[in-house]
C-alpha cells in the first residue's frame, strides 16, 4: 500500500470514528436517551432535553475533542522540535507550571472570571506561558543554545513547580477535589464559553503549524543544516516553543493536567502515517481529539460517579504505547 | 424585616398587594451566603434539589419531604430520604442529573465545589448556597432562610422556637453544674481526628457543660498526636460512632494505644458513644447530640432532662 493511500485511509477511518464518538457522547449519560431524543431535538425541543444534550453534553464532547487535539499537537510540536520523540508538554515545564498556578489561585481564593477563563484557569494559562519563557531563558545563558539544556532545565523547572502544587495541596487539605481536578483532570464542569476560549487559539496554532511545517521538517536534518538550506531556525524555533507552550497551557486551564495524550498520539500518528510534518500535525489534532473523546466516555459511563480522565488516558494509553514499542522493535 | 413593621391599614395592604402582583418579586431578593442575590419564589417550590445531608433533613422537618426531587447519596436521615432520586455525592454531584430533574429550586452548601454549584447555575437552575455554621446558634438562622427560599416561613419560625427551647432547658438544666469536665471528641475513621475551636462540634461540648480538649486549636477539624491526648488527660472521650460495633472498635483501639490507659476518661471507663450520624450534619437533630452529651457529662444534674 502507498503512502498516499495510507494516509488516505487514515483520514477516513479516523474521520469515521471520531465521528461516531461524538454521536456516542451525545446519547451516553446518567440520563437515558435514545436516537429518537437526537431526532425530536429539532422538532420540538424540551427544555430539559435540549439543556442536557447540548448544553451539557455536546459542549461537553466540543471541549474534550478540542483538549485532546490541542495535547497531541503540542506533543507533536515538541517531539519535531526536540527530535526526541519522549518529549510531550511535560518536559518543557507547561504542564506543572500551569497546575501550579491553577492551585495557588485556588489557595488565594482567587475566583473571578475572566475571557471565558475561571480564575484558576487564568493564572494557569499565565503561569504555564511564564514558566516556558523562564525556561527558555534560562537555557540561552552565555549566549549558546542547545536543545538538551532547554530539555533539561524544563524537567527541573517542572519538577519544582509539581512540588510547590504538592505542597500547597497538602497544606490545604479540606481541597481534595480540587487537587483531583488539577492533577488528574476532568471535564465535569464544561461549558460553552471554555470551548469559545480555547477553540480559535487552536484553530490558529493548527494552521500556523502546518504552515510552517516544512521548516520543522529541515530541522530534523539537524540547524546547521536546516539554516544552510535557508531556514530561519531561530525564528521558527521560538515560534514552535511559544505554540505548543501556548496549546497545552489552554488545555490545562480549561480541564486541568492529562497526561499522556501529547506523548503518545503523535508517536502513534507518525507510525502510521510517516514523518512528514504538514500532513502529521493536521492528524495528531484529529487523533488527539478522537482519543480523549473516547477517554472522556469511560470517564463518565465507566461507573456511577465520574472517574478524573488522566487516569484513562494513563490506563489505556501505556498498554497501547508499550505495544506500539514492541511491535515496532 | 418587612414583616417585623407595625400592621398597616387594609386598603394599603391590598394595594400593595396588587402591586406586588403586578412586579412579580421584585422587591424579594435575599443574597445567599456567597453574596449572591437570589430572587424568593412566590410560592413554594414543587421540586427541590438538596445537594447536602443537612439540607435535605431541615426540608424533611419544614415538611417539605414530598417536594424534594432529589438528594445526595449520603442523605440517608430521615429514612424516606433514602428512596429519593441520587444525583451523585457531594463533590461529585452530576450536573446532568440535576439538571434532568427540572428542579425549581437547588439548595447548595458550601463544601459542594464552587465550580460545580456554578456550573448548575449556568444552566439557568435557581441556586441558593448555604453555609454551615460554626456554632450551634447559627442553626436558627440556616433554618430560617431555608423557610424563607421554600416559603414556608412558619414552620420554618416554629422549628427554631422549639430548637431554642430545647437549647435554654439544657443551659437551665446545667446552671447548677460545678464541674466541667475536660472532653475529648475522636471523630468517625481512621486516625486520632478532632474538632477544633472553630467548629460547631466544640461548641456543643461547650454547652453541655464540658471543655473541648482541643478548643485551642484555630481551626475546625484537626488531625491530634497521641502525647497531646495524655498531657491533656481528658475526663471524657466522645466517640462519634455509626453503631455499636464502632464504637466498640473505636474504644479499643484507643485502649490498646501505649500510655492512653493512664488517662482519666480511659481509667475510669468515662468513654461514650455519640451518633456520629446526627452529629456530622449540622442541622436540628444536634440538639438531641447536645442533650445527650450532656446528661453524659452530668449525670448528677440528669433530673433537668427536658
Amino acid at each position: 500500500m502507498s503512502r498516499k493511500t495510507g494516509r488516505t485511509l487514515f483520514w477516513a477511518v479516523s474521520l469515521f470514528i471520531c465521528l461516531a464518538g461524538f454521536l456516542m457522547s451525545l446519547l451516553t449519560g446518567p440520563v437515558r436517551t435514545t436516537a429518537g431524543d437526537l431526532a425530536r431535538l429539532f422538532q420540538d425541543p424540551d427544555p430539559v432535553l435540549r439543556a442536557i444534550i447540548i448544553d451539557l453534553r455536546l459542549s461537553r464532547a466540543v471541549l474534550a475533542f478540542l483538549v485532546g487535539a490541542a495535547l497531541a499537537l503540542s506533543g507533536a510540536i515538541l517531539q519535531g522540535y526536540f527530535r526526541n520523540p519522549m518529549a510531550d508538554p511535560f518536559v518543557v515545564g507547561v504542564s506543572s507550571g500551569a497546575s501550579l498556578g491553577a492551585v495557588v489561585a485556588t489557595a488565594l481564593g482567587f475566583e473571578a472570571a475572566a475571557v471565558g477563563f475561571s480564575g484558576p484557569g487564568l493564572l494557569a494559562f499565565l503561569s504555564g506561558l511564564t514558566i516556558v519563557s523562564l525556561v527558555y531563558a534560562l537555557s540561552l545563558r552565555r549566549g549558546g543554545f542547545r536543545v538538551e539544556t532547554l530539555l533539561l532545565t524544563g524537567i527541573a523547572a517542572g519538577a519544582l513547580a509539581s512540588a510547590l502544587t504538592s505542597f500547597l495541596l497538602f497544606m490545604r487539605s479540606d481541597s481534595y477535589e480540587q487537587a483531583v481536578f488539577w492533577l488528574l483532570g476532568s471535564f465535569q464542569i464544561a461549558e460553552w464559553s471554555q470551548v469559545a476560549t480555547i477553540a480559535p487559539w487552536f484553530l490558529a496554532c493548527l494552521l500556523a503549524s502546518v504552515w510552517l511545517a516544512r521548516d520543522m521538517d529541515l530541522l530534523a536534518l539537524g540547524d546547521e543544516t536546516a539554516q544552510a538550506l535557508g531556514s530561519p531556525v531561530r525564528r521558527v524555533r521560538k515560534a514552535f516553543l511559544a505554540m505548543s507552550a501556548l496549546l497545552a497551557a489552554l488545555a490545562v486551564a480549561v480541564s486541568g493536567i492529562i497526561g499522556f495524550v501529547g506523548l503518545v498520539v503523535p508517536h502513534w500518528v507518525r507510525i502510521l502515517i510517516g514523518p512528514g510534518h504538514r500532513p502529521l500535525f493536521p492528524a495528531a489534532a484529529l487523533a488527539g481529539g478522537t482519543f480523549l473523546l473516547y477517554c472522556d466516555l469511560l470517564a463518565r459511563n465507566l461507573l456511577p460517579a465520574e472517574l478524573p480522565i488522566g487516569i484513562i488516558t494513563a490506563a489505556v494509553g501505556a498498554p497501547f504505547f508499550l505495544y506500539l514499542l514492541h511491535k515496532k522493535r | 424585616m418587612r414583616r417585623a413593621a407595625p400592621q398597616p391599614p387594609l386598603p394599603a395592604l391590598l394595594v400593595l398587594a396588587v402591586i406586588a402582583a403586578a412586579l412579580p418579586a421584585a422587591s424579594q431578593v435575599i443574597p445567599d451566603d456567597l453574596g449572591r442575590p437570589f430572587p424568593l419564589p412566590r410560592a413554594t417550590p414543587e421540586r427541590i434539589v438538596s445537594m447536602a445531608p443537612n439540607i435535605t433533613e431541615i426540608l424533611f422537618a419544614l415538611g417539605l419531604g414530598g417536594r424534594i426531587a432529589g438528594v445526595t447519596r449520603f442523605c440517608d436521615w430521615p429514612p424516606e430520604a433514602k428512596a429519593l432520586p441520587k444525583i451523585g455525592g457531594l463533590v461529585d454531584a452530576n450536573v446532568e442529573v440535576i439538571r434532568s430533574l427540572d428542579p425549581d429550586l437547588v439548595i447548595a452548601f458550601r463544601g459542594n465545589p464552587l465550580r460545580l454549584v456554578g456550573r448548575v447555575r449556568k444552566l439557568g437552575l435557581p441556586v441558593f448556597v448555604l453555609d454551615i455554621g460554626g456554632d450551634l446558634d447559627a442553626l436558627a438562622p440556616l433554618i430560617e432562610r431555608i423557610g424563607r427560599i421554600t416559603r414556608t416561613e412558619s414552620r420554618a419560625a416554629g422549628l427554631v422556637a422549639a430548637t431554642r427551647t430545647r437549647l435554654a432547658a439544657v443551659e437551665a438544666a446545667l446552671r447548677g453544674a460545678r464541674s466541667r469536665p475536660k472532653v475529648f471528641v475522636l471523630l468517625y475513621g481512621q486516625g486520632l481526628w478532632t474538632c477544633g475551636g472553630e467548629s460547631y462540634v466544640d461548641d456543643l461540648i461547650a454547652r453541655a457543660g464540658g471543655v473541648n480538649a482541643a478548643a485551642a486549636m484555630p481551626k475546625k477539624w484537626v488531625l491530634y498526636k497521641r502525647e497531646r491526648i495524655i498531657k491533656d488527660n481528658p475526663d471524657v472521650v466522645f466517640i462519634l460512632a455509626r453503631s455499636p460495633g464502632d464504637f466498640a472498635s473505636a474504644r479499643d483501639r484507643l485502649a490498646r494505644m501505649p500510655g492512653l490507659d493512664r488517662v482519666a476518661a480511659l481509667r475510669t471507663g468515662r468513654v461514650y458513644e455519640l451518633d456520629e450520624n446526627a452529629a456530622s450534619r449540622f442541622g436540628p437533630r444536634l440538639v438531641e447530640v447536645l442533650e445527650r452529651a450532656a446528661s453524659l457529662l452530668h449525670p448528677e444534674l440528669s433530673g433537668g432532662r427536658t
